[in-house]
């Protein structure tokens, strides 16, 4: 579906903030002669997504999910593969969490959470907010 | 009263959301402050104002709604300036620049698009291109899931066929959706995504990059593209007028 998240406002806008939060602190005019608010609590932004992929536990989870991957498709020929690929993909696409991705997600919502100091919205209610968005 | 700005437009622009509710808890009003042939859309700034999530979206609200109907410059957020007549005097510094800006950004719109893996999908694409890998996994599940050695191996070498995998569907987006537009900018580091990218496009044409988006959707299916716009154009504004005015 392409639903293009339009910023109008309310809830539509809400969850649509989150993709946009890194435009909003990190984009846009500067001028020099305006101070700018204290954005401590929010660097948190930059961390590196390879950081994550990079581990032993990722290793482990794709060692154990291509064992299971393989299971699921049995003995068939690398063009067989394929084909199935194609199948299963559609409702993976719309799986639910992003694995590897997740954690690096989580991160960023806590970060934004602490910087909020207002307990209004939880994190896994905004990652699931998202969800609903892609689906 | 020092004075927090969000955006810079002509003064003919004739829809300013004047009177809306802007940033700070209670909201603060929004106001329109002119000089030198622009206008800016400013509001009382609150006390002790902090990146939370009200004001955020306050602050892109007014951006949203004051964009809609015409060409806005939207200020990053949490730009304070002394009070409205250092506002006034900012506009009239860099006039000519905000003039060519505004100009060059007309009926202008962003679209921001970023594209994460679905992590089965590329796991999927990875085995299925790669005989070695199947290899491996296929001689761990015979010796029943392998040693913590096998498992290791295996999932590195997945590991780095999937960081290979994110950077070519990095490419393939781009190269797919920048004919569509009429800049494309990076977006800021972020994590969490293997494409993150901001497109400058005609608000007329803008159907275009989303049919774009929607024909990647099927040509990699186990990428994930996630689509936000239309946006004041963050990624658009020049973010140095004293350098561009010092050249003029």
């Amino acid at each position: 579906m392409t639903v293009a998240t339009t910023q109008g406002g309310g809830s539509g806008g809400t969850s649509g903030l989150y993709d946009v939060l890194e435009l909003i602190l990190d984009r846009g005019l500067v001028i020099d002669a305006f101070v700018r608010v204290s954005l401590v609590g929010i660097e948190i932004l930059k961390i590196d997504i390879r950081v994550v992929v990079a581990s032993v536990d990722t290793y482990l989870r794709f060692a154990e999910a291509c064992n299971r991957l393989d299971l699921e498709t049995g003995n068939k020929k690398p063009s067989g593969l394929t084909d199935i690929v194609g199948d299963s993909l559609e409702s993976g696409a719309r799986g639910k969490t992003k694995g590897a991705l997740s954690g690096a997600a989580e991160t960023i919502s806590d970060a934004f959470k602490q910087a909020r100091q207002e307990g209004q919205t939880s994190s896994r209610r905004r990652t699931s907010s998202r969800k609903e968005e892609q689906e | 009263m020092s004075t927090y700005v969000y955006g810079i437009a002509d003064a003919d622009h004739t829809g300013l959301p004047e009177g809306m509710e802007g940033v700070g808890s209670p909201a603060t009003t929004v106001r329109v402050v002119t000089g030198a042939g622009l206008a800016a859309v400013v509001g009382d700034a609150p006390e002790g104002l902090r990146p939370k999530r009200r004001d955020l979206l306050a602050h892109q609200n007014v951006l949203a709604e004051a964009g809609a109907a015409g060409t806005v410059l939207p200020m990053r957020f949490g730009s304070v300036a002394e009070d409205d007549a250092a506002v006034v005097a900012a506009l009239e510094e860099h006039a000519e620049h905000y003039k060519e800006r505004l100009s060059a950004l007309q009926d202008r719109v962003e679209y921001n698009v970023k594209a994460q893996h679905d992590e089965e999908g590329v796991l999927r694409t990875v085995m299925a291109d790669h005989d070695d890998l199947r290899e491996l996994a296929a001689r761990n599940r015979a010796a029943g899931g392998g040693s913590h050695e096998d498992k290791l191996r295996l999932g590195e070498a997945v590991a780095r066929c999937v960081q290979q995998r994110e950077s070519e569907d990095a490419e393939v987006v781009r190269a797919a959706l920048a004919p569509h537009a009429d800049a494309v900018n990076p977006g800021p580091e972020s994590s969490g995504w293997i494409a993150n990218l901001s497109f400058l496009v005609d608000r007329k044409t803008s159907e275009q990059l989303l049919q774009a988006v929607e024909e990647l959707r099927q040509q990699l299916p186990h990428v994930v593209l996630t689509v936000n716009g239309p946006l004041p154009p963050y990624s658009f504004v020049e973010q140095t007028p004293s350098a561009s005015s010092a050249a003029s």
